[in-house]
């Protein structure tokens, strides 16, 4: 079994797939979970905010599956499913439309399915798609400033800025993870109908050749990428590296605000 | 863009910026009152592409007058009957309300493209504007987008044929970065969120993709289960622009799409 056999597209699918899963070794398995972390920890110090949840959709439960959470109020909605057709988590997945809640206890009705879900009922929320290059993968969800009734519109522009930076990196992390085994199982399925037995070893010697050569390639803008989040993952508990680079957003953002508030009354 | 690099499509409309927004050409003799003063928006239907439209919800005031869903099986797309009127969400509910409050006489019809299967919701969405475009609505209001490069062309046919079909659309314009379909589109109207609470305010942007700021900061709407909300987003100013448009087409039968973008623009509220 050789390059040669697999023709050049084969090869360089092959050459693509092994990048990332280069990325997944270089990341350690099971990262994702720490990126988003990171993420929802990020979120509660940007917006001073009770809690923050970031909400994935599986695509094998057609659920939105809330993952993590941040915040002295946020836990109790981890590992909560909702149908992406109801409520406003679905809505804003579905249609991409980032949107807030303000009284939201007013409507006794949706305070009381709230609090069922969570156990916390918040005064208002804002909820912003996730959005990578290829669509919107879920959705994040804060809730509650602690100095303000509301969430403003620039709140709202702001978390939807911050999650299309989150949701790159989560679907970074998250290709990575899934692309060894992809690799593995693409590997296996050219390879069938050879000889059986040597089966493992070609797709061992075959994920070899096709990263052997990334190591100390600078060619990929991934690198970077990959690189700042394992620090992220390494910064524990802080994830300082995430929030350091926010800093500038957060200053320019608490400047505004204080104008805003100046302005309006 | 501001300092932020958001798409901050609100950042025209809000606050100290709007004073970029001052025309230097006034519209001669075309004012709210020869627009749509004594116009309660009878005869004009308004589609509402969402999350489907509480029939009984007091704000919608009995207007819902015909409803339907889309739905998908397989490689088949369908548009059915939904005689339930039922919104699993309450956001179209309070688009419908906002222009019913704003046009009380004009029909309005749901088209419900968020179901228990959001698998292919573009093509559920799209489905659901081509069916509006054949019915002949007057106005369409459309609070969705899709990112996807996929339907690009889809959106973008269906936003021409709705222009040459005389169907005006509004968009709430999405506040994601990237493209967004078909709110960016020059056909559509596109509306983004202003910071001041009144519907009878509205600001006509002349830099383009975002032509229009409405009302869409804590707004008190209709909600589901017959209950209300403060909500905000560009898309609860959508219906507001919708809405007026309604009130224009009601007034001045037989004015395309593209007058009634220019007469909102002429009456929007003055800066500067």
């Amino acid at each position: 079994m050789t390059e040669e056999r697999l023709g050049d597209d084969a090869v360089a699918a092959l050459r693509a797939i092994g990048l990332r899963a280069e990325s997944a070794r270089r990341l350690e398995l099971g990262s994702a979970e720490a990126v988003l972390r990171s993420i929802v920890d990020a979120t509660v110090a940007l917006f001073q905010a009770e809690a923050a949840s970031i909400a994935l959709y599986d695509a094998a439960s057609d659920r939105l599956v809330f993952r993590v959470a941040a915040g002295h109020q946020g836990q109790g909605v981890v590992g909560l499913a909702v149908p992406p057709s109801q409520g406003l988590v679905g809505y804003v997945y579905t249609t991409g439309q980032a949107l807030a809640l303000s009284d939201v206890a007013r409507d006794k009705r949706f305070g009381r399915a709230f609090a069922e879900q969570t156990s916390y009922v918040p005064r208002s929320i804002v909820a912003v798609p996730l959005v990578d290059e290829h669509g919107t993968i879920g959705v994040l969800e804060v809730l509650d400033k602690r100095d303000e009734a509301a969430f403003s519109l620039r709140d709202i522009e702001l978390a939807s800025v911050f999650a299309r930076q989150a949701a790159v990196a989560i679907s970074a992390s998250r290709v990575e993870r899934d692309a060894a085994a992809l690799l593995e199982a693409v590997i296996r399925a050219l390879v069938q109908g050879d000889d059986a037995g040597a089966t493992d070893r070609t797709v061992g010697e075959l994920v070899s050749q096709a990263t052997a050569s990334l190591s100390g390639e600078d060619e990929s803008r991934l690198w970077p990428l990959v690189e700042q989040i394992a620090r992220i993952r390494q910064a524990d508990p802080g994830q300082l590296a995430l929030v350091t680079d926010l800093l500038a957003v957060l200053a320019t953002h608490a400047e505004r605000s204080a104008r805003g508030r100046s302005r309006r009354r | 863009m501001s300092e932020l690099d958001l798409p901050a499509w609100s950042e025209p409309f809000t606050g100290g910026r709007r004073s970029a927004l001052a025309r230097p050409l006034p519209f001669e003799g075309i004012d709210r009152t020869w627009a749509f003063d004594g116009s309660d928006g009878s005869g004009v239907t308004v589609a509402i592409i969402d999350s489907g439209v509480e029939r009984d919800h007091p704000a919608v005031g009995g207007r819902l007058v015909r409803s339907v869903r889309v739905e998908l099986g397989g490689e088949e797309v369908e548009v059915v009957e939904d005689p339930e009127a039922i919104d699993l969400v309450g956001h179209g509910t309070a688009c419908a309300g906002i222009v019913h409050s704003l046009a009380p006489a004009a029909e309005i019809v749901s088209i419900r493209v968020l179901g228990p299967d959001n698998r292919g919701k573009g093509a559920a969405f799209a489905a659901g504007l081509e069916w509006a475009i054949d019915q002949g609505a007057s106005v369409v209001n459309l609070s969705l987008s899709s990112k996807s490069d996929a339907m690009f062309p889809v959106f973008h046919e269906l936003a021409d044929a709705a222009y040459f079909a005389n169907v005006l659309l509004v968009s709430a314009a999405n506040n994601v970065p990237g493209p967004s379909y078909p709110s960016l589109f020059a056909a559509v109207v596109s509306v983004a969120a202003h910071d001041v609470a009144d519907p009878w305010t509205w600001y006509y942007n002349p830099a383009p993709p975002v032509e229009f700021g409405a009302y869409g900061l804590d707004v008190d709407v209709a909600w589901r289960e017959g209950g209300r909300i403060l909500a905000t987003g560009n898309s609860f100013a959508a219906p507001h622009v919708a809405g007026l448009a309604t009130l224009i087409r009601a007034k001045h039968p037989g004015i395309s799409p593209f007058e009634v973008k220019t007469v909102l623009a002429a009456t929007a509220t003055p800066v500067g």
